[in-house]
Formats: structure tokens, C-alpha cells, sequence
């Protein structure tokens, strides 16, 4: 029996099937968001299931000169990582599906799975757009990832525990967002890099490198790493919501709070040049990982002065 | 050790490029070593079918060289031929003239500003200013007609003229894109992240930009005064002059702001030329046939210097038509700016002097033997058709 709610869990409920829809409707609302603050009309409601389900039927093409079986894998690799993120993270404002001690790191490493995956498939070809969108891929991971890493410390700190359902928990009843406002500011700053989304998007710039690292790809693999991208989103826009912004305890709550978010994400968006890779670097380091660091300083001295 | 140069291609088909050309960036990591342009995807034979059509088969031919600024192109070539044949255009048609020409100048300046924001990655900039194009877009169609390829000139004159009505119509549209122009040069100057895209990026010299020869708006970004309605007033530019648009700094943001800048110059022409728009007629007659001579004329391209040289040979066509446009000289400018910069810098200085690449194309043929030869339009076509087979 237990091995049938684990399947639908992974496959159906809340990870599988949902959440990639949910993730491409997540998708819908970004692109829609920015279209309308830049003067656009925007895709359809169902332009990325429609984009998805085209790609998904197209043959995937396998350049010359690639590692064949990793060329193949990464893209599953990347999307599977995505999907098992879910399990530990109250999407839906339901309980996490599973739980244990410590899966707040999992869930990260988990969520740094498609980027790693993304920068080894740009290394993987010999074309030279992928090979510097690789590059720049994994530049940008080591720079946003520490301070991200931090800002979700703050609250895991301060509910005292590691386990993303206690400090749900604790989010609920302790408006972070009030106490700790650089690591909300951080955090969400981070999932902005984490997500490639203008202005960090530098490794998949167009106008200079094409696609980045997955110029390459083509049908079924592209589409894996979009349907990533899209539970990716809700992952990331989840965890600073139940962190940071009074938890998500009900479906409504969750809707609303993650919304809201994905709001000032697209707003972001379209206010920001895209910062050179160097700046992006620069950046974090100067100042994202200088703020988490002050942020969980703060924490620590107010913890051992307090208790 | 690898000692192989990592050569990134841009082009001939790249997303940066709205036409083909082809450049190679040496990089090293993500800085650019060095740089070198291959042009002539899209030459088109224009100065050659120029010599097979009569005049006023021509001034249509050479409306097309480009999409953006095709009126200047007619303009210059109607010059040059109405100066062989001896007539002058009407003031009314001069002013007509005028007026089309710094419309489109906006309409240009406006593109450029959002394609130049559009390889920064700003893509807010870009869907805005273009949507404020479309209204100087209107503006040109309902003086003319047509959006794109004006027609508005004709030789000895124009065919449009500009009634109350449209004069109206004109005002109201300058006066909305006079505010956001506002706000344009407010967003190319303030914008802190935008800045860090533009300024001191792409730095060209006085000396540079002198050395190389640069024209237009990338040689007043750099320091150089110099523009054609100013050193040679053409038209009716004399009496209803503009002011030179000049920036020192000669970087990415200069040439930002001298564009942007000088759309107020042109709002400020045309509402002068409107208030005294000179009445009378529209053409005057040119004859058919011109005795030989030949001619140069020279007008202020939204990009630069464009340049005609026109032979006559006593019949109804052309003898020769040459046609230097302002991308040929600033092309250089490209590859010696872009050497020391991250790649990420590349298209946008490749998009700061505003290249169009199908006007400026031309064909070379190299004969080691020192023998000369001419080509017919037949053979050049045929050499088309070869080459593209």
C-alpha cells in the first residue's frame, strides 16, 4: 500500500502530473505579467502546454560529437531532480508528502540539480554558443547559490530545525518576512538567478549566444528542461512563501501568497537590463552573500543573546 | 597548452543580427582578442540596375537600397539629378521634403533605441519605444500613404503635399513623442543598471573616430561635429537649421544620448517648417534627358553621411550611380571598438553605430592580372544566380 501512495505521489499527487501542469500554468502568468507590463498582449492560456506537447512529439535531434547516453539523460536527470523536490515542500498549501529530518538540504541540492545538469549538457556539445552558456551557467550557480543557500538558513535558524515542515510551521506563525527582511530580499533575488530569469539571464542571452547551453537541444530534451524550469518556479516561490510570508497553510493561501510573488518576480523582470556575467558575479558576491552573511550573523547573536 | 583561438561566430544567421553579415570574436574566456567582419550576404546589385533604368525608374530603385531610411535615399538621388539637369524644386516641395526626412529620422532614432535596448537585454525599453514608432509611423502614412518606402519624392518636386489637416495631426503626434522622448533620455541616462550596459563601454576617441572616418551620430558621440545639414546645408535646412547634437564621452551611452537628443532638434524643425510651410507649387519640370556631366550629392542619413555620385551621358539614363552609405564607414569602427570587451558587450556595440548591412553591401571583384572589366547587368545577374545556386 505504501508503495502505491509513493507512486502517486511521485507520478499523480503532489509531484508528477499536477505540478508539471501547474508549473507550465505558473509559466503562463510569469510571461503573461511581463508581456502586459511591457505593452504586450502576452501568450494564450495555454501557450506553454501548447509549446510542451509540440516539442515533446518533435524528434529529438542528436548533434555530432556529444557523449550520446548523457546527451539523453541529462534532460530526465534534470526534470526527475525537479520533480522529487516536490515531495519535501508544501506545495498546494497540503503537507509535504514526505518528511524527515534534513530535507531542506535535499530539497536545495535537488533544486541545484537542473542547473548542474543544464551546465553539463552545454559542456556536453561541441557547439560554441552551448560551451560558453555552459560556462556561464555554472559561473552564475556558484555565485547566487551560497547566498541563497543562506537566506533559507535564516528561518531554518531561527524555527530551529531543518526539517522544511517545522519551519513551515514556525513560518506560520512568525511573519519572517517582518524579522528577517534582507534574507526574504536575498532569497528572492536568488531564485531570480536560479531560474535564469531576467536581468541574470546572461547565460541564455539571445542576442549573444543564442540559446546558451542548450542551443543544442532540440524536441524531447528541451522540453524536460522547460517542464524543470516551470516546477522549479513553483518550488522556489513555495519555499520563500512558507519561509518568509506566513506559511502556506491552505490551497487559498497558497495561491494567493505564491502569486503575489510570482507579481513582483515579473515586475522585476521587466524593469532590469540584463547584468553582464562579471556584474552577476560581482553582484552576489559583493553584495548577496555580504547581506545573507550580516542577516545570519544578526540571527545568531540575537539567538544567543536571547536564549 | 591549447593554443587555438576560441573563435565565437555571429552570423551570418545569429539572433543578434536582424540581417546577415558575419563576424568573428577571438575570445578568451569571455573577453573579446579580436575581431574581423565579412560583409556581402545581401548585396543586391542596386548601383548596376541604377545604370540600366531611366531617372525616374531609378528614384523608385533607389528608395528601395533601404528599408528605414528610404526617403533620404530618393532625397539624395533627386538632388543630385535636379543639380545635373539644371532645376530646382519648389521651396514647398523643399520643405515637404524636409519634413518627411525628420520624420523619419524619428522613426529611425526610435528603432534604433529599442533594438540597441533589445541586445542590452532591456526588453521593456524596447517593446516602448516601438510602440511610440508606430505613432511617427502613421504620421509618414498619412502624409504619404506608406509606411515603409515613403514615395514622397519625385524628380523636380514631391507628390504629397501637407494639408491644415495633417499639419494638425502632425503637431499632435510630435507633442506625445516629445514627452516620451523626455522620458527616453531620462531612462539612457539614470537607468543605474542600464548604465552599467552603456556607460564606458565601447569607448571610441576623437582621435578614433577620426582616424576611421565614422560618420553620423557615432562620430557626434565621440566628439566630432559633424553632420551634413550643418557643414552643407541641403533643402531648406539654411533657413530652418538644427543644432549639432554633440557628446564627448564616446561610449555606448553617448550614443544614446545624441540620438535621443537629437529627435528634439528634429521636433523642433519640423514644427518650424510647418509653421512656415512655403506655399506654391509641388513640381517643376525636369527634362527627360540630361547632357553629360556629373554630380555629387551629399545628405544627412538618420545614420550618417550618405553619399551619391551621379554621371549622366546626354540620355535618359544614368551613366553611373554610386551610393556610399553611412554603415560602409562606421563598419570599421565595429571591429577595433569591440577588441578588450566581454562578449556580452559585443552586440551592443555592433548595434551602437546602427549598421544596416543590405545598404552598404557591395561586390569586389579581384583580377590579379591587372586587367580591367565591366559588367554588364545580365552577367552580374547571372553571377547571382550562380553563386546562390
Amino acid at each position: 500500500m505504501s508503495t502505491l501512495t509513493a507512486v502517486i505521489a511521485l507520478l499523480f499527487f503532489p509531484s508528477g502530473l499536477v505540478i508539471l501542469l501547474a508549473g507550465m500554468a505558473y509559466e503562463w502568468a510569469d510571461r503573461k505579467l511581463v508581456a502586459r507590463f511591457q505593452n504586450r498582449i502576452g501568450p494564450r492560456w495555454f501557450q506553454p502546454l501548447a509549446d510542451n506537447l509540440k516539442l515533446l512529439a518533435k524528434e529529438e535531434v542528436v548533434p555530432e560529437g556529444v557523449q550520446r547516453g548523457l546527451f539523453i539523460t541529462l534532460p530526465v536527470i534534470a526534470l526527475s531532480g525537479a520533480l522529487t523536490s516536490v515531495l519535501y515542500v508544501p506545495v498546494f498549501g497540503l503537507a509535504p508528502a514526505y518528511s524527515f529530518s534534513g530535507d531542506l538540504i535535499v530539497a536545495i541540492y535537488l533544486l541545484s540539480l537542473l542547473t548542474l545538469c543544464t551546465g553539463l549538457a552545454g559542456a556536453n556539445t561541441l557547439n560554441r554558443f552551448s560551451l560558453v552558456g555552459a560556462t556561464r551557467t555554472l559561473t552564475q550557480m556558484f555565485s547566487y547559490e551560497a547566498p541563497f543557500l543562506l537566506a533559507l538558513l535564516g528561518p531554518a535558524l531561527a524555527a530551529g530545525s531543518w526539517r522544511i515542515s517545522t519551519i513551515a510551521d514556525y513560518g506560520a506563525e512568525n511573519l519572517l518576512i517582518l524579522t528577517q527582511p534582507i534574507g526574504f530580499v536575498v532569497a528572492m533575488i536568488g531564485l531570480m538567478g536560479k531560474l535564469e530569469l531576467p536581468p541574470f539571464d546572461a547565460p541564455e542571452a539571445e542576442t549573444e549566444i543564442v540559446a546558451g547551453a542548450l542551443t543544442e537541444y532540440s524536441g524531447r530534451g528541451l522540453a524536460l528542461f522547460h517542464l524543470g524550469k516551470g516546477v522549479e518556479l513553483i518550488v522556489g516561490l513555495t519555499l520563500i512563501a512558507a519561509f518568509y510570508l506566513g506559511g502556506v497553510a491552505n490551497p487559498l493561501a497558497f495561491f494567493l501568497k505564491t502569486l503575489g510573488l510570482l507579481v513582483v518576480l515579473a515586475g522585476l523582470q521587466s524593469l532590469l537590463a540584463r547584468l553582464r556575467i562579471d556584474q552577476t558575479v560581482g553582484l552576489w558576491w559583493r553584495y548577496g552573500a555580504i547581506l545573507g552573511l550580516v542577516q545570519f550573523l544578526v540571527l545568531i547573536a540575537w539567538e544567543g543573546l536571547v536564549a | 597548452m591549447a593554443t587555438e583561438k576560441f573563435v565565437i561566430p555571429i552570423g551570418p544567421q545569429h539572433p543578434a543580427l536582424k540581417e546577415p553579415g558575419h563576424f568573428q570574436f577571438d575570445v578568451d574566456g569571455e573577453v573579446v582578442k579580436g575581431a574581423s567582419v565579412r560583409l556581402g550576404y545581401v548585396h543586391r546589385g542596386i548601383e548596376k540596375g541604377a545604370e540600366t533604368r531611366n531617372y525616374v525608374q531609378a528614384a523608385y530603385l533607389v528608395e528601395r537600397i533601404c528599408g528605414i531610411c528610404s526617403h533620404v535615399h530618393a532625397t539624395a538621388f533627386c538632388l543630385g539629378v535636379e543639380k545635373l539637369a539644371g532645376v530646382e524644386a519648389p521651396p514647398r516641395a523643399q520643405a515637404i521634403r524636409q519634413i518627411v526626412a525628420e520624420l523619419e529620422r524619428i522613426h529611425s532614432h526610435l528603432l534604433w533605441v529599442g533594438v540597441a535596448a533589445h541586445e542590452a537585454g532591456f526588453d521593456t525599453l524596447f517593446m516602448y519605444s516601438w510602440r511610440d514608432r508606430e505613432t511617427v509611423m502613421n504620421l509618414l502614412e498619412g502624409i504619404t500613404g506608406n509606411r515603409v518606402n515613403y514615395s514622397a519624392n519625385v524628380l523636380g518636386g514631391v507628390k504629397v503635399d501637407i494639408g491644415p489637416e495633417q499639419i494638425e495631426a502632425i503637431l499632435a503626434g510630435l507633442a506625445f513623442l516629445e514627452e516620451r522622448t523626455q522620458h527616453y533620455l531620462e531612462v539612457v541616462s539614470t537607468d543605474a543598471m542600464f548604465l552599467r550596459r552603456t556607460r564606458g563601454i565601447g569607448v571610441m576617441t576623437r582621435e578614433d573616430a577620426e582616424r576611421l572616418g565614422v560618420v553620423g551620430p557615432t562620430a557626434r558621440a565621440s566628439g566630432v561635429p559633424r553632420d551634413v545639414r550643418v557643414d552643407s546645408p541641403y533643402l531648406l535646412y539654411r533657413e530652418h537649421s538644427v543644432e549639432l547634437v554633440v557628446e564627448e564621452a564616446g561610449d555606448l551611452e553617448a550614443r544614446f544620448k545624441v540620438r535621443v537628443r537629437e529627435l528634439f532638434e528634429s521636433y523642433r524643425v519640423i514644427r518650424e517648417l510647418l509653421a512656415e510651410l512655403p506655399e506654391g507649387e509641388l513640381t517643376t519640370r525636369v527634362p527627360r534627358r540630361i547632357k553629360p556631366a556629373e554630380t555629387v550629392s551629399r545628405v544627412e542619413a538618420p545614420r550618417g553621411e550618405l553619399f551619391y555620385f551621379i554621371k549622366s551621358n546626354g540620355s535618359d539614363t544614368a551613366e553611373r550611380v554610386k551610393v556610399r552609405t553611412p554603415t560602409l564607414p562606421n563598419m570599421a569602427s565595429v571591429v577595433v571598438t569591440a577588441v578588450g570587451h566581454q562578449l556580452a558587450d559585443v552586440p551592443m556595440i555592433l548595434t551602437g553605430i546602427d549598421p544596416c548591412f543590405s545598404c552598404n553591401d557591395r561586390m569586389t571583384v579581384i583580377r590579379r592580372d591587372g586587367e580591367r572589366q565591366a559588367w554588364t547587368w545580365e552577367q552580374l545577374r547571372q553571377y547571382g544566380i550562380e553563386w546562390y545556386r
